[in-house]
């Protein structure tokens, strides 16, 4: 950072003399040093996990979740500056609801992305404003169904519609998991990692190969990967404590029926569980490679 | 203090409420019709415009320019039609200027019929758009209200039952120009001799692919008013004269106060005649 | 506006009443339009009568009206309503296109997008409209919005002052899972006995195929009984 001091990182409207908006980099440092988050797409469905730092002895455990649902099927989760991740949840939810009253149907998750980066990005062109301080993973599932429009009245045809194609080609719903970052940036992942510990929860993101498409992981695998890549990617000696928090989204036929929903305690408990098991694990087998050599 | 001024509103209300009719707007109680032909389109008119019974003008001009190729016959409201078409003019020109293009018909049509339904049919204007543009011949009708029709001919106003009867009795597909010419002045003279609320001139409007828009302003003239066959006026010392007396003057000074007036004065030749008025020869 | 006008319709209590409050001189699609689903998509049509009091404004109206590639709408009621909320949800459908990707809107999102218009405006508005469309994964599907901008999902729907007098024959002759020949002979038989009894329907008969193959255009002339000359344009995807 030798522009400090140039004055060009003051301001959101003026570039630096290489093409640089600095603001929007100083936003990036400040979802760096938030708790990780990350995200898995499987086939059957997406999870998304969060490592809450706990700030103070006080706060009661299991409550202020961190990842919020914007709509039926569609969850969010930030890191960084947490109010400016509650600012941008809360206008998801304003975009899914404005959606549902003109189109009288859910969001699709990629118009959510849309409409969510481009509020962000907005974000990076005025000197009144200053960018997001935060990265977000958002998860959903498109629905399968075939749902009609909210509020209306009968259903057609007994024997159903007429000229349907079995054509794998047309799109009928499924997974999908976007990370929008500070300067307004988003794509769609397989695996989404961000705060603190993403580089490491990249690495084990890449392992699960979610891209392959005879990737065997389950939901629950997927619940239980999450689990653990959260406490892969947790430095014990930095931090002091944390929460794991777990929510999941499945296909219509699955756990969750479609829904964005935390995870239920049990499978909460299995999954931290896992994750602790496998950590000393791995230490085993880190201790068995040095054997080896 | 600005804004409008309801004061009238009660009275009038209870003047209606009492049997007063509205006062009426000039309306052009009209014949306008449209056609298409091989290579352009023809509009036409009638030059009647009337207030309620009384025949306000007797050669007024029902076409108006939209762009060089594309033109309007109005019906309806006289001032609706005039304004509304203006505006539209004023607007097309810059959206052509601004767009790099020629102006369309399909634009004109679009943009009078959301100007017109904008205003739930409270400006007057029924409208036939013609004209030539890059994409074609385009000939519609837009209606007060805001809706819009496509056809190879149309007709409108108080007129148009008649019109349109000889439009459907003998229009030909694929025709020529003269032909298209022909239908047109047929279709207004039937309005014009069958429709009380027509009368007068025929205006013809031809606009060609290929040629300069031609406007036949009184293209055809039916009901010239012919040299009277008598002369009306009295033969002088028809009126006997009893007595006589002048009045100086001087003597006329006493009562008002009398200007000279440049010109009055038959010696002052030097002056110019402002204005003068007509009256009959002194005998 | 007396109750034999064109627009009059049978109410609950079986007295005709006026149900277009039109405007004096505005122009009135005293019509009879339907929608029909049928094995491959549905088929729309349409008598082609446009009337201002017992003058007839257009013959040959076109009152089939595409909003997207293959979602289309029938009009009645007022022609200046019905054709300003056409155009105002075919441009809607036109963003929504162009802004979410290559799978268009559905027929589904036209039907909402119809439904507020009419919904939210029915103090000023009269028009009647059904609203058809093909799309990959739902198929075929046929929405009727009546003039208080409620929404109905049918199989088949019926509209405009023509429509009391098919309501029988519909009934009677309805199938579902037609083929395309059965669809159009059912389409072309209803609305030939509504052009027969209302005298504010008539003219020629239009329908509009909408199937994966994209949409197809038919016509049917009264100088032959409406038995031709069909289909008037090849299929465009």
């Amino acid at each position: 950072m030798t522009s400090i001091g140039t004055g060009y990182d003051l301001s959101n409207s003026v570039f630096s003399p290489d093409g640089r908006n600095f603001q929007v980099e100083y936003a990036v440092k400040a979802v760096e040093s938030g708790g990780t988050c990350i995200g898995i797409r499987t086939k059957h469905g997406v999870v998304l996990a969060c490592e809450k730092i706990i700030s103070s002895k006080l706060l009661k455990p299991g409550c202020n979740k961190r990842i919020s649902t914007v709509d039926r099927s569609a969850g969010i989760v930030t890191s960084g500056l947490l109010p400016d991740g509650r600012h941008l949840t809360s206008r998801g939810r304003d975009e899914a609801s404005s959606w549902r009253q003109t189109y009288k149907a859910p969001i699709p998750l990629s118009s959510l992305a849309s409409r969510l980066g481009g509020y962000v990005q907005a974000y990076t062109l005025y000197s009144s404003v200053r960018p997001f301080g935060v990265t977000a993973i958002l998860g959903g599932w498109d629905s399968e169904a075939e749902s009609g429009v909210d509020g209306q009245v009968g259903n057609g045809p007994a024997a159903g519609a007429g000229g349907k194609v079995d054509d794998p080609s047309v799109k009928r719903g499924g997974p999908a998991l976007y990370m929008i970052e500070p300067s307004g940036l988003y794509w769609g992942y397989y695996g989404a990692a961000t705060g603190k510990g993403r580089q490491a929860a990249k690495a084990e993101l890449e392992k699960l190969d979610l891209n392959s498409p005879d990737c065997a992981l389950s939901l629950k695998d997927a619940v239980l990967e999450a689990a653990r890549i959260i406490y892969v990617a947790h430095e014990d000696s930095k931090d002091k404590e944390f929460e794991l928090e777990l929510t999941w989204i499945s296909a219509l036929d699955g756990p969750t029926k479609g829904r964005h929903e935390h995870v239920p305690k049990e499978l909460l408990e299995e999954a931290e569980k896992h994750a602790k098991k496998s950590l000393e694990g791995d230490d085993e087998d880190e201790d068995d490679d040095e054997m080896e050599e | 203090m600005p804004g409008f001024d309801f004061s009238n509103h009660t009275r009038n209300a209870a003047l209606h409420a009492r049997g007063v009719p509205l006062p009426k707007a000039t309306s052009t109680g009209t014949t306008i019709v449209g056609c298409i032909y091989n290579n352009g389109v023809v509009i036409a008119a009638d030059t009647r415009a009337t207030s309620g019974p009384i025949v306000a003008d007797k050669n007024c001009e029902k076409l108006h320019y939209i762009s060089p190729n594309i033109w309007c016959a109005g019906a309806g409201t006289a001032a609706d039609t005039e304004f509304t078409t203006a505006l539209i003019s004023s607007n097309l020109e810059l959206h052509s200027l601004s767009t790099n293009r020629q102006p369309r018909v399909v634009t004109v049509m679009t943009m009078l019929k959301q100007h017109l339904f904008r205003y739930q049919g409270h400006i007057g204007a029924y409208l036939v758009v013609a004209g030539v543009d890059p994409t074609g011949v385009g000939l519609f009708t837009v209606h007060a209200h805001g809706s819009t029709d496509k056809l190879p001919y149309v007709t409108m106003g108080s007129g148009s039952l008649a019109a349109m009867a000889v439009f459907e009795s003998t229009w030909k597909k694929d025709c020529t120009r003269d032909e298209a010419v022909k239908f047109c002045s047929e279709a207004i003279l039937a309005g014009i001799f069958n429709d009380l609320g027509s009368g007068s001139n025929v205006d013809v409007c031809v606009i060609d692919k290929d040629k300069p828009t031609q406007l036949m302003r009184n293209y055809i003239k039916p009901n010239e008013r012919s040299k009277k066959e008598r002369n009306y006026k009295f033969q002088k010392g028809t009126t006997a004269v009893l007595d006589q007396k002048i009045i100086t003057r001087e003597e006329i000074g006493r009562y008002v106060t009398v200007h000279e007036i440049a010109g009055s004065d038959s010696d002052s030749g030097s002056l110019v005649v402002v204005e003068k008025m007509d009256v009959d020869d002194q005998p | 506006m007396g109750p034999d006008m064109a627009t009059a319709m049978l109410g609950e209590d079986g007295i005709h009443i006026d149900m277009n409050h039109l405007k004096k001189g505005e122009v009135n699609l005293g019509t009879s339009i339907m929608a029909i689903n049928f094995k491959d998509g549905v088929i729309l049509g349409a008598d082609s009568r446009t009337t201002t009091g017992a003058y007839i404004a257009n013959r040959v109206t076109d009152k089939l009206t595409q909003v997207h590639d293959t979602i289309w709408c029938c009009r009645s009621g007022s022609a200046a309503d019905t054709q300003a909320v056409a155009d105002i949800v075919s441009y809607h459908l036109g963003l929504y296109g162009v802004m979410n990707g290559q799978d268009g809107p559905t027929t589904q999102t036209a039907a909402a997008l119809f439904q507020e218009l009419c919904y939210e405006n029915k103090d000023q508005l009269s028009a009647g409209m059904i609203i058809a469309g093909y799309d990959k994964r739902h198929g075929g599907s046929v929405y009727s919005i009546p003039l208080g901008g409620s929404l109905h999902k049918q199989s088949y729907a019926i509209g405009g002052s023509g429509s009391t007098y098919i309501y029988g024959y519909c009934d009677a002759n309805w199938k579902e899972h037609m083929t395309e020949e059965e669809g159009i002979k059912f389409v072309k038989g209803a609305l030939g006995e509504a052009i027969k009894w209302d005298g504010s329907s008539g003219g020629v008969i239009r329908m509009v195929v909408l199937t994966n193959r994209g949409h197809e255009r038919h016509l049917y002339l009264p100088d032959n009984g409406y038995t031709g000359p069909g289909r008037a344009r090849p299929a465009t995807t």
